[in-house]
């Protein structure tokens, strides 16, 4: 189950060519794989149009008897007369051309009983001569009619009909070829494809993702994580579906429906025009059908949206439901939802049930028109049979095309809207990379030169700050929620562009660092540990590559010893499906990590949720040990924390309001003196809490 | 239990009536090949009325039409009433399970039986269906009309075909077990993309742009590799029908063509023999995937049953008693909470005794975790006390009628959850009939009438999802008004101000002080001057009650209360100006 059914589903145009071209870009590696698949494809689509062209060779060829008799005043020019006397000709009627043969019809002068030749001196003549009074003497042989023939014995038939059982079998071992070799090239084609498909994905996928780790923080802000969840899978997998699915058989389609019609219009234009007729009806009624199904169907996905928001929902609140006894609503409630989203997929039901059989109906409409009008065509000579029965065949594969090409629709439709949305993704700005510059040896002096901040403009989150952090010395920042205090370690990370004064790394405003040079000089920890999934080790070295032991040392150095009580050690796994950390814990990870990538600067911002004593103890020793010989900032709660700071200052709604060590601050008897005394003075242990809590 | 028979049975009448579609329209099928048969014998016999032929396909084809829609109508619209039903009954049997149920239970899975598990039912009982009934007719009629024309020909062309259907079977369960794996992968893909952005600071303060790249790749190709695994068998299912149906045909060319040439059977009968062989594909791969269709119906709906199994631990008594009074009183409560495993967990409140005598207020405070809202949760039995722990007016609340007891209380949760609907909705969940009045005379209550008329739209504003989202201490204020509304006799507050500042939370509470007058009421808090007016004040350490008493008593006792009170006061002076 996955919750995303919010997704914009505003479609537009179905083709959009600029869209449509830095798609294709994706593709363009792979070009000649995808050149094969075309290919491919339109190779087999050809086998397809071969198959009842077989059968209708067979029927013609060796199914039926190959000559009739022409009576006419002078000998024809055409189909291998021989003269029977009396102005009649035996003739070969697959050698007549058809508008020959079907004057000959119209005018009666073709016989519609059929004949075998038996040539004399050939070697079925031998069996003639068993028969005599069987077949009939012709100049050159005998001639035989169907019924004549059906009166010998099986086996003297077969002798007789010996080439055309030959041509038979030749004529089914094709047949078996050209199954084998489609068989074949069709997986081939299917594989071939859905790895260029998958490719294509994989290039997409992992372009967009390492985009959007390079985004800047106030994109983050703007846009929820399930609409980039969305992004990367869903719409990513919308547009593999046009390239894999659409975009190939939109050639095979066409390349069918082209191809069937050219046969068609080859073997009898005029019952191919017939049939040619119903395709605007049938091309209407695949279109409607479309149209139709798109819009049951995205009422249908509201719906179950709905509906699993609904009980989602309810399992959520229900305890609120048990305790404010309002179970028989809820269930009214949700029997009007179950309602609503039968009735949308009986709705949906209607449409399959109605454009199917409709689409079905006018396939078999197309049949009986062969039937009838071929047929009429087969009586006055200007199709064959097997022409006919292939007539029937093609009729029937050219209505899978058309219905395909209008589902085609759709799936176009719904890529480029998804191409929509991943391309205004892929146009956001990165994060400045910086103006790349970086020292061997940094020692870590941090100074804020007049800074002011605002995350909407003009709303200043701090106004005018300015302090300076001596290599190796504490600032602890104190101040209540709201002042500023997580803002400073932002925009010290960069995170946030400043909008006036100057940060300075040993004197270099940082926005000409290098950025992954400035945040790769400072180890951050914050106050609630974001944990990914994997085990402890993962956590504290993340994606680095610091080997394993300075992992486990960082760890043994910030006292983080309960790993080694955890059953599988640092390779315990965290979150779902493996252990709880305490928030003590998660902290001492964070300190891990921090250590473990060896900053030059640590910027923390102390927890101040309640930790049981002995992890307090832990922490506060842990601490001690992190920061020393390194600058570090610190949003501070703890009283140690603060006093042992060699400056302090004091933020308040943005501005700094004192600063200086504990000693003089408490001197200076101000804001700072009066959060001492109240907090810290009786007991001297404690924690600064924001007021608000 | 039920099974995928019992629910047929109940819609039995569509059932049958798409049954018989159905057969209709097999049956008219089955006569088209021999049309065509007929026409193309008379055409080798150089004889017309074709026009007759054209106009019996029609007629049959205007009748497959109707009884397609039919059929269809009838068996899929018994599919969804059997879903609509079965997910009904589902829901209704959720409204009735308890806390304990929900505390062990995962969302996501009890959302898989209710939308996967039942589409799965619903599709064993729709085109399952239909994947049985019509090989059942199809299969023998075509054959035995083939054999009618010859016997030899019809053995030798079906041959390849029960391939097909035995390859159907295994075919249908291995692409099941690789599509789920694609869908896992997916799911990986997706919960890593999410991951990542929740975690962005992290990641960009670390500087892991890289090595995250690199560790998605793996996450990437896996989706790939899954994907690819997939097509490896599924690429195969089309080509492979191709070619056992094509092998029939292939058969029927050679061996019934031969046939024609030795006028054992006419061009005709070799017509409608391809016919019924491209007509008996469909059954013979309905075959195959009617037992993966069947068999996964059933293993959903066991799920679906071992869910509607589970009995609701919080039950009605047998003989409900009513409240009389409010007053409350709790005797030698000891409660562990019951865990799913058979083990015993520790007590999670021990030995309490207490009396809260009718119209008064008590408080209650102590640290995270101590026990409070346990407490708050006994009375009114989202977990159940033992039995004769606790008495509401001298009556065991284990014999009270639940619905009663739980509309005599007003309970205001740590966690305020909000439905998505309108804020009046919300303030009038208890009672959804309640007047315009009623509910903004609760939000007045709770202080946050004002603060509803800056919304855009009013009381009419959705909150959650889909509407605007509020914040914590606004939430708070809904829940309260929420529990106001009802004007309960009894009141239990379990800490629902902890989101808003002090100076609001004793506004509000000043407020209310009039309201609680004449209820009984608990009062959890964190702060403690939102207890320090009430009658008696008990606080609660690991489990037990260990100060009790009234304000001014417990700040000369000089226990925890007194502590958290300096604490407290110290704070507030501190951001006084």
């Amino acid at each position: 189950m996955n919750g995303h059914f919010h997704e914009d589903e505003v479609l537009g145009k179905a083709f959009d060519a600029r869209l449509m071209r830095r798609l294709i870009r994706f593709l363009k590696p792979y070009r000649a794989l995808f050149a094969a698949c075309v290919l491919l494809t339109v190779f087999i689509a050809g086998l397809q149009l071969v198959i009842p062209y077989v059968s209708k060779v067979a029927i013609d060829a060796y199914m039926t008897l190959p000559r009739s008799i022409l009576a006419l005043d002078a000998a024809p020019s055409e189909g291998n007369p021989i003269d029977l006397g009396d102005g009649r000709y035996l003739v070969e009627i697959q050698a007549v051309p058809p508008e020959l043969r079907r004057d000959w019809e119209t005018a009666g002068a073709l016989s519609t009983e059929r004949y075998l030749l038996i040539e004399a001196g050939s070697d079925e003549a031998e069996v003639v001569e068993r028969y005599p009074e069987a077949l009939t003497a012709v100049p050159g042989g005998w001639i035989a009619s169907e019924e004549d023939l059906r009166a010998l014995p099986t086996r003297d038939l077969e002798r007789l009909r010996g080439s055309a059982i030959a041509g038979i079998v030749r004529l089914a071992a094709l047949f078996a070829v050209v199954l084998l070799v489609r068989f074949v090239f069709t997986i081939l084609q299917v594989y071939l494809l859905q790895y260029t498909g998958q490719r294509v994905m994989y290039d997409m996928r992992r372009g967009l993702f390492a985009h959007v780790l390079r985004l800047p923080l106030r994109f983050f802000d703007r846009n929820p994580v399930g609409r980039l969840v969305t992004r990367v899978t869903n719409d990513v997998a919308a547009i593999n579906e046009m390239f894999t699915s659409m975009l190939v058989n939109l050639f095979r389609d066409a390349f069918l429906i082209l191809g069937i019609l050219i046969v068609m219009f080859g073997l009898e234009w005029r019952l191919a025009l017939v049939i040619f007729a119903l395709f605007p009806v049938i091309v209407f009624a695949a279109w409607q059908f479309r149209n139709r199904v798109r819009v049951a169907y995205r009422e249908v996905r509201r719906q179950i949206a709905r509906l699993n928001a609904y009980i989602q929902e309810s399992i959520s609140g229900m305890r609120i439901i048990q305790l404010f006894v309002q179970e028989l609503k809820a269930n009214e409630r949700f029997s009007e939802i179950n309602q609503a989203k039968y009735a949308a997929q009986i709705r949906q039901m209607l449409t399959f049930a109605v454009f199917r059989p409709m689409m079905s109906f006018l396939s078999s409409f197309a049949i009986a028109l062969v039937i009838w009008y071929g047929g009429f065509n087969v009586l006055r000579g200007s199709l064959s049979l097997g022409a006919l029965t292939a007539f029937i065949q093609y009729a029937r594969m050219l209505f899978e095309p058309v219905l395909n090409l209008s589902e085609g629709y759709n799936v176009l439709q719904a890529a480029m809207a998804s191409s929509e949305r991943i391309f205004r993704l892929l146009d956001e700005d990165a994060e400045d990379p910086g103006a790349g510059e970086a020292f061997p040896a940094p020692e870590g002096r941090i100074e804020f030169r007049d800074v002011w901040f605002a995350y909407n403009e003009e709303d200043w989150v701090l106004k005018g700050v300015s302090f300076v952090a001596e290599p190796g010395r504490h600032v602890a920042i104190v101040g209540p929620t709201g002042s500023g205090k997580t803002t400073i370690i932002r925009i010290l990370l960069r995170m946030y562009p400043i909008q006036k004064g100057e940060i300075l790394l040993d004197g270099v405003p940082i926005e000409r660092l290098d950025l992954a040079y400035l945040r790769s000089r400072m180890a951050v920890v914050l106050q609630d540990v974001f944990l990914f999934s994997g085990d402890i080790m993962d956590n504290i070295r993340l994606r680095s590559d610091i080997p394993e032991e300075v992992a486990i040392e960082s760890a043994r150095f910030v006292n983080a010893d309960f790993v080694e009580a955890l059953p599988d050690g640092y390779h315990t796994e965290v979150k779902e499906r493996g252990v709880t950390l305490s928030v003590g814990e998660r902290q001492l990870l964070s300190f891990a990590r921090a250590v473990a990538f060896d900053p030059t600067v640590l910027v923390l911002d102390e927890a101040t949720a309640s930790i049981d004593s002995h992890t307090e103890a832990l922490i506060q020793r842990s601490l001690h040990k992190i920061m020393e010989g390194r600058t570090s900032i610190v949003i501070a709660h703890r009283l140690s924390t603060i006093r042992e700071a060699d400056r302090i200052i004091v933020l308040h709604k943005g501005e700094l309001v004192e600063s200086g060590t504990h000693e003089q601050l408490l001197a200076l008897d101000g804001l700072y003196a009066a959060l001492h005394s109240l907090q810290f003075a009786e007991t001297g242990e404690g924690v600064l809490r924001d007021a608000s809590d | 239990m039920d099974r995928l028979q019992t629910w047929l049975w109940r819609y039995r009448g569509r059932v049958l009536a798409g049954f018989i579609a159905l057969m209709i329209v097999n049956g008219a099928t089955i006569l088209v090949p021999l049309i065509i048969r007929e026409a193309i014998d008379r055409l080798t016999r150089g004889e017309g009325g074709l026009l007759q032929s054209g106009l019996m396909i029609t007629g049959l084809a205007v009748v497959v039409m109707a009884f397609r829609f039919l059929w269809r109508y009838f068996f899929i619209g018994a599919a969804r009433r059997i879903e609509r039903a079965i997910r009904a009954k589902l829901y209704s049997h959720l409204l009735g399970l308890s806390a304990s149920f929900y505390n062990e239970t995962k969302t996501g899975d009890l959302m898989a039986h209710a939308t996967n598990d039942i589409e799965a039912v619903a599709r064993a009982c729709g085109f399952g269906i239909i994947t049985i009934a019509d090989p059942l007719f199809m299969i023998p009629v075509s054959v035995a009309i083939m054999a009618s024309i010859d016997p030899r020909l019809t053995l030798y062309a079906v041959l390849p075909l029960p391939i097909l259907a035995l390859f159907m079977v295994w075919f249908g369960a291995v692409i099941h077990r690789r599509f789920e794996a694609v869908q896992e992968a997916f799911s990986t893909l997706m919960e890593k993309v999410r991951e990542t952005v929740s975690g962005i600071r992290v990641v960009k303060s670390f500087v892991q742009e890289r090595g995250t790249e690199i560790d998605f790749s793996t996450t990437n190709q896996l989706q790939v590799d899954r994907n690819m695994a997939l097509v490896r068998i599924h690429g195969l299912f089309h080509p492979l029908i191709e070619l056992l149906s094509g092998a029939s045909l292939a058969i029927i060319l050679w061996i019934g063509g031969i046939d024609v040439v030795r006028a054992s059977i006419s061009l005709g009968d070799f017509v409608a023999f391809t016919q019924y062989l491209s007509m008996l594909i469909w059954p013979m791969i309905a075959m195959g995937w009617a037992v993966n269709l069947i068999q996964r119906g059933r293993a959903s709906l066991g799920r679906i049953n071992r869910l509607l199994a589970e009995t609701p631990e919080i039950v009605e008594p047998a003989k409900p008693r009513s409240l009389r009074g409010t007053r409350i009183e709790i005797r030698d409560l000891t409660f562990a909470y019951p865990s799913g495993n058979g083990r015993v967990a520790s007590p999670a409140l021990s030995d309490i005794q207490l009396t809260i005598d009718e119209g008064m207020t008590l408080g209650v405070v102590g640290l995270t975790g101590a026990g409070k809202s346990t407490l708050a949760h006994l009375i009114p039995r989202v977990f159940d006390p033992p039995v004769g722990t606790i008495c509401i007016g001298g009556v065991d609340i284990r014999d009270v009628g639940l619905d009663e007891l739980r509309r005599s209380i007003g309970f205001v949760p740590q966690d305020p959850f909000l439905f998505s609907a309108t804020l009046a909705e919300n303030i009038a969940f208890g009672a959804p009939e309640a007047s315009r009045e009623e509910i903004e005379e609760a939000a007045t209550l709770a202080g946050f009438h004002e603060e509803i008329l800056e919304f855009p739209e009013g009381y009419e504003t959705t909150v959650g999802e889909r509407g605007i989202s509020l914040s914590g201490g606004q939430k708070q204020r809904v829940a309260i008004a929420r529990a106001l509304l009802l004007k309960p006799r009894i009141v239990i507050f379990d800490d629902p101000l902890s989101a808003v500042d002090a100076e609001r939370e004793e506004y509000i509470l000043g407020k209310l002080r009039k309201f609680f007058h004449g209820r009984t009421s608990i009062l959890i808090a964190h702060r403690i001057s939102a207890v320090m007016h009430a009658d008696q004040t008990i606080v609660i350490d690991k489990g037990r009650i260990v100060e009790r008493g009234t304000h001014d008593e417990l700040i000369a006792g000089g226990g925890i209360y007194e502590r958290i009170w300096r604490l407290q006061q110290a704070e507030r002076r501190a951001i006084q100006p």
